[in-house]
């Protein structure tokens, strides 16, 4: 009797089913040997050979990235080879990672906190090389290249480095390219982007990245047991090299207004800065500056955290272009809206005067006229030239807040101009619509007066306003504008990027030839001081917004020029004052200028646009007022 | 006399005398076996330890970790062996709970590779619960089933031992770990072929789990997963991704030839070629070192050991006993199948250690209970004969 089971009888275990078991132990053992015997002695795999020696891949094969030309074909990016370090996370050890990574931090002169952190953030793929340092000095990537024992995993890969001869003259525009990151290469992985490599980031770099970089080739290499490439076998698939791009910009003109925004900066100790210069016939941008500014090869040599940080943390935004990506108060130069509006709906006309005062009361508040007198009765060329607050505080009360909205919309305030450069901010024109939706409360009348004179909520980026008066110079057509003209194949097709139109303003030829006069009057007037004495005629408008808190017992204010200058500028005698010039439709240059911060005597944007036109010009007598520049003592 | 006492309440009352009686139905044959494979562990650990640069007595030395791993073995089969495993019966339930337990544990606190939780830290030491929760499962398994010998014939009894495994097998598949799920479906299955079950019932299973694989496929497994378990097919198709490893494996058995190039001379080894070298990819660098007859001489030893154990589970006449050892082969030739066969490229990559020769601390351990509770059913099976 069994003694288990509380003495049922126990069936005998199977002796079938313990031989089945046991068959199946002798079949699975004699598979295994049959196969191990095929590979190891009968050489099934392909591989054997390979082991100690080496081993075939297909690899991607980078395409040559295009380069980027100025309008006269300077060349303003190059493509230089570099010594990359790169790991392949699946050829290094674990128990060995320390020591590699130390070695290689000493060898290459980085922290090897970085090194670790490259590694650790790769998402993809363990057998994906890693870049962890790049233009590593080629003496130091011979001898890793040599000491593969002591450092598994590493390799020294020969990569392409972005050279940006000018350097920090058009980082803003150009941008620079850098290591892809995790999230970036899992969106654009199925474009046949690559853990290891290079993105395009901001300005022209990334905005035309699909073009610049072309496409990816395959070729088939021989490695080495240390995954060395040794040598290229064949080439699967030709890559495609990345078109270049030849920019609307003018490298001398973008010399020269640095040099003036660099001049009137020092001059007035202006911490930032933006000068735009546009032709008002296509939209072509020709110079676009915005200071501080960084350069852009800190960025393709592979930028140290702490210079990164530095970037960061500076106040000024040097890494922001301010032309495009901040908005801004634009003050008085908005009275073009209002003005171009109450004409074109007939509340007046080009000889209707208004009664301008000291100042107006409007439900229990002030709004003050800027010199504290008004300026009498004035028509539209008396109020526009003087840049009267209550002319356009009465202007824009006439056309109400929507209205007044729909003609800043016409002349493409509110909306991205849209132009070929990432990152453009839209800038605000406050509605009733707009008030509600943002803030859920309707106008007040008092905001219908601020947004007559562009302070309030009104906000718009430099260039909407350039944009803005470029229709106006021409005649009321909005191009996009773009900075980028040609591209051009690496076969040589040219394809010309042809001005687009973003729309038309909506009114008669006869209200912008008021408006052009009228801006014209601000110079003739001398509300621009000697701006009228140089031998060009000018139109234009400048601008003074308040913005921020009034944290230093006044309000902080920037200071704004945008003007135009007609096609054959020279002043004539049958045309003294330029008043058939500015009647034309013709311009071909128009600029904007802003002073970021410019507690000045006078308008410090108008200054540093006078000393641009003298050096575009080259005018050779020097109208510069630097007693203008001059702090205003609090 | 203190090593058999342990067992000294039930069912008999052993003496002094019958203790040399006692221990001449231990497997001698079974422990030489294992501890042969065990030689080839370390042998493995030791060449491991010295290509990649680590001193032996490093702490980072692979060798010395698996040396101590060693001796805990050794004390634990000891202990397993001297300990009356009909306890085991009385605390089936309990040992049930405590199997649980471990596995929650480990998906609490568990650390792994890539956001999974596989292993729980001890004494800055990483254990794989769910190796011990194997053995656990075999337990419990064989209470259930051998209580019940007999009276397998229906569905109930499948049922029931389904019911058992579920818990631990979803658990262990959260972690999520593949492999060791699969092993605990291997032993049901086995468990309940080798006690008796309706071989109808075992086929109606069979056909539902293939019929549930389109399911499983589409819903259940992660892509990654997919992908390594597709990639044996065509190693070459993703030469950088999964197919990687499988490539790399292959070159370095291939490159053993008949007697291999020599404990610690594998170029895949030094070089770092192979990843997971250290775990489920340690057959290819054997079979690298050894070449084909030091792979074969394995690969007999488990054989071996399979038949000392299918051994021990005919001759008990306890049912828990056999079906005790049942599971403990089955995990064992499962295990070996699955891990030789993914290295040499006819299985899937599931990541499933192979006993003895992969250097983790919780397979040898569980091994080493799951041997020394078999020798500990041997020698508790002669009393008839006084």
């Amino acid at each position: 009797m069994n003694p288990y089971l509380d003495g049922r009888p126990v069936p005998a275990p199977s002796r079938l089913r313990f031989l089945v078991f046991g068959l199946a132990v002798v079949l699975a053992a004699g598979a295994l040997s049959t196969r191990l015997f095929a590979i190891q002695i009968g050489g099934a795999m392909p591989y054997t050979a390979l082991a100690a020696t080496t081993r075939t891949v297909v690899e991607p094969l980078p395409s040559t990235r295009g380069v980027i030309f100025d309008r006269n074909g300077k060349p303003l990016v190059s493509n230089t080879a570099s010594y990359s370090v790169k790991i392949r996370p699946a050829d290094l050890p674990e128990s060995r990672r320390v020591q590699v990574v130390n070695t290689l931090a000493a060898l290459v002169g980085e922290d090897p906190a970085s090194i670790n952190v490259a590694l650790d953030s790769n998402t993809g793929s363990s057998y994906d090389l890693v870049r962890v340092a790049q233009d590593v000095d080629p003496r130091v990537a011979g001898l890793i290249a040599e000491s593969s024992d002591a450092l598994p995993g590493v390799q020294v890969v020969v990569d392409t480095r972005r050279d940006y001869v000018l350097g920090p003259l058009l980082s803003q525009v150009l941008g620079y390219t850098a290591p892809i990151s995790g999230p970036e290469l899992s969106s654009l992985k199925d474009q046949g982007y690559l853990p290891d490599d290079l993105l395009g980031r901001t300005g022209v770099e990334s905005e035309y990245e699909s073009v610049l970089r072309g496409q990816y080739g395959l070729q088939t290499v021989e490695r080495d047991a240390a995954g060395r490439d040794i040598q290229v076998l064949r080439t699967d698939q030709p890559p495609i090299a990345g078109s270049s791009v030849k920019l609307s910009i003018d490298v001398h003109q973008q010399q020269l207004a640095q040099q003036a925004l660099q001049w009137g900066m020092k001059t007035a100790g202006l911490k930032r800065g933006v000068v735009i210069v546009m032709n008002p016939q296509t939209g072509e941008i020709l110079a676009l500056v915005s200071l501080p500014t960084y350069d852009d090869n800190l960025f393709s040599q592979g930028i140290s955290p702490s210079e990164y940080q530095a970037l960061l943390n500076n106040p000024q935004k040097p890494l922001v272009d301010h032309a495009i990506s901040d908005q801004y108060p634009p003050g008085s130069t908005y009275k073009l809206v209002a003005g171009t509006g109450v004409l074109a709906d007939g509340k007046i006309t080009a000889s209707t005067r208004i009664r301008t005062a000291g100042s107006l009361s409007l439900g229990g508040f002030r709004f003050n006229d800027w010199n504290g007198r008004g300026f009498g009765l004035c028509n539209i060329y008396c109020g526009f030239g003087n840049s009267s607050d209550t002319f356009f505080y009465q202007a824009a009360a006439m056309l109400g807040i929507d209205r007044h909205g729909y003609w800043g919309k016409q002349y493409g305030f509110g909306a991205p101009t849209q132009i070929d450069l990432p990152n453009e901010a839209a800038g605000t024109v406050p509605t009733n619509q707009w008030k509600l939706d943002t803030l859920g409360l309707p106008i007040y009348p008092g905001e219908v007066y601020l947004a007559g004179i562009g302070q309030g909520y009104v906000q718009v980026t430099p260039l909407q306003l350039l944009n803005a008066y470029c229709a106006l110079a021409n005649g009321g057509t909005l191009y996009k504008p773009h900075v980028v003209d040609q591209i051009i194949a690496p076969d040589g097709t040219v394809t010309n990027i042809d001005p687009q139109v973003l729309g038309e303003v909506n009114t008669s030829q006869k209200v912008l030839a008021i408006m052009r006069r009228a801006a014209r009057n601000t110079v003739v007037i001398r509300h621009t001081y000697n701006l009228v004495d140089l031998p060009i005629v000018i139109a234009g408008k400048t601008g003074t917004a308040e913005f921020g808190s009034g944290a230093r017992g006044h309000l902080a204010f920037h200071t704004w020029f945008v003007g135009f200058v007609p096609k054959n500028p020279w002043k004539t005698l049958s045309d003294p004052n330029g008043w058939k010039a500015v009647a034309r439709t013709d311009s071909p240059l128009a600029v904007l200028v802003l002073a970021f911060d410019s507690n000045t005597r006078g308008n410090a944007a108008t200054e540093i646009a006078k000393y641009f036109f003298q050096l575009h010009f080259n005018i050779k007598k020097d109208y510069r007022r630097p007693d203008l520049l001059r702090k205003v003592s609090n | 006399m203190s090593i058999v006492s342990t067992g000294a309440s039930r069912p008999d009352r052993w003496t002094a005398a019958r203790v040399s009686v006692v221990w001449r139905a231990f497997d001698l044959q079974l422990a030489v076996y294992a501890g042969t494979l065990l030689v080839f562990g370390l042998a493995m650990a030791y060449s491991n330890t010295v290509t990649s640069g680590v001193g032996i007595l490093d702490g980072a030395s692979v060798f010395l970790r698996a040396l101590m791993w060693t001796a805990i073995a050794l004390a634990v089969f000891l202990v397993a062996t001297a300990f009356d495993y009909h306890w085991l019966k009385t605390f089936a339930w309990p040992l049930y709970l405590i199997q649980i337990g471990l596995l929650v544990i480990t998906l609490a606190i568990g650390s792994g590779v890539g956001g999974s939780s596989r292993w729980v830290s001890i004494f800055g030491l990483q254990f794989q619960f769910s190796e011990l929760a194997k053995v656990l499962m075999i337990v419990v398994l064989a209470n259930y089933l051998g209580s019940r010998i007999g009276r397998l014939g229906s569905l109930w009894a499948l049922l029931g031992a389904g019911i058992l495994a579920g818990p631990p097998f979803v658990l262990v598949l959260l972690q999520p770990d593949l492999g060791t799920a699969l092993v605990f479906g291997a032993i049901v299955v086995t468990t309940l072929f080798m006690s008796g079950a309706s071989l109808r019932w075992l086929g109606v299973l069979g056909a539902s789990a293939v019929a549930a694989f389109p399911f499983v496929w589409t819903y259940v497994l992660a892509d990654y997963q997919k992908a390594r378990l597709t990639a044996f097919l065509n190693p070459l198709a993703d030469l950088q991704g999964t197919g990687y490893q499988l490539a790399q494996a292959q070159i370095a058995i291939g490159s053993g030839g008949w007697f291999g190039i020599g404990l610690t001379n594998s170029s895949q080894n030094t070089l770092g070629l192979l990843p997971v070298q250290d775990t489920d990819f340690v057959f290819a660098i054997l079979g690298e070192e050894l070449g084909f007859v030091g792979a074969v001489v394995v690969l007999a030893l488990f054989v071996a050991l399979l038949w000392r154990v299918l051994v021990a589970g005919w001759r008990s006449k306890d049912p828990f006993g056999t079906i005790f050892a049942s599971g403990v082969a089955a995990m064992l030739l499962f295990q070996l199948v699955v891990n030789v066969g993914m290295v040499i490229g006819i299985m899937p990559i599931t990541g499933i250690p192979l006993p003895f020769i992969s250097h983790g601390g919780a397979s040898l351990i569980s091994i080493a209970l799951a041997l020394g509770i078999l020798e500990s059913i041997n020698i508790r099976q002669r009393r008839a004969e006084w």
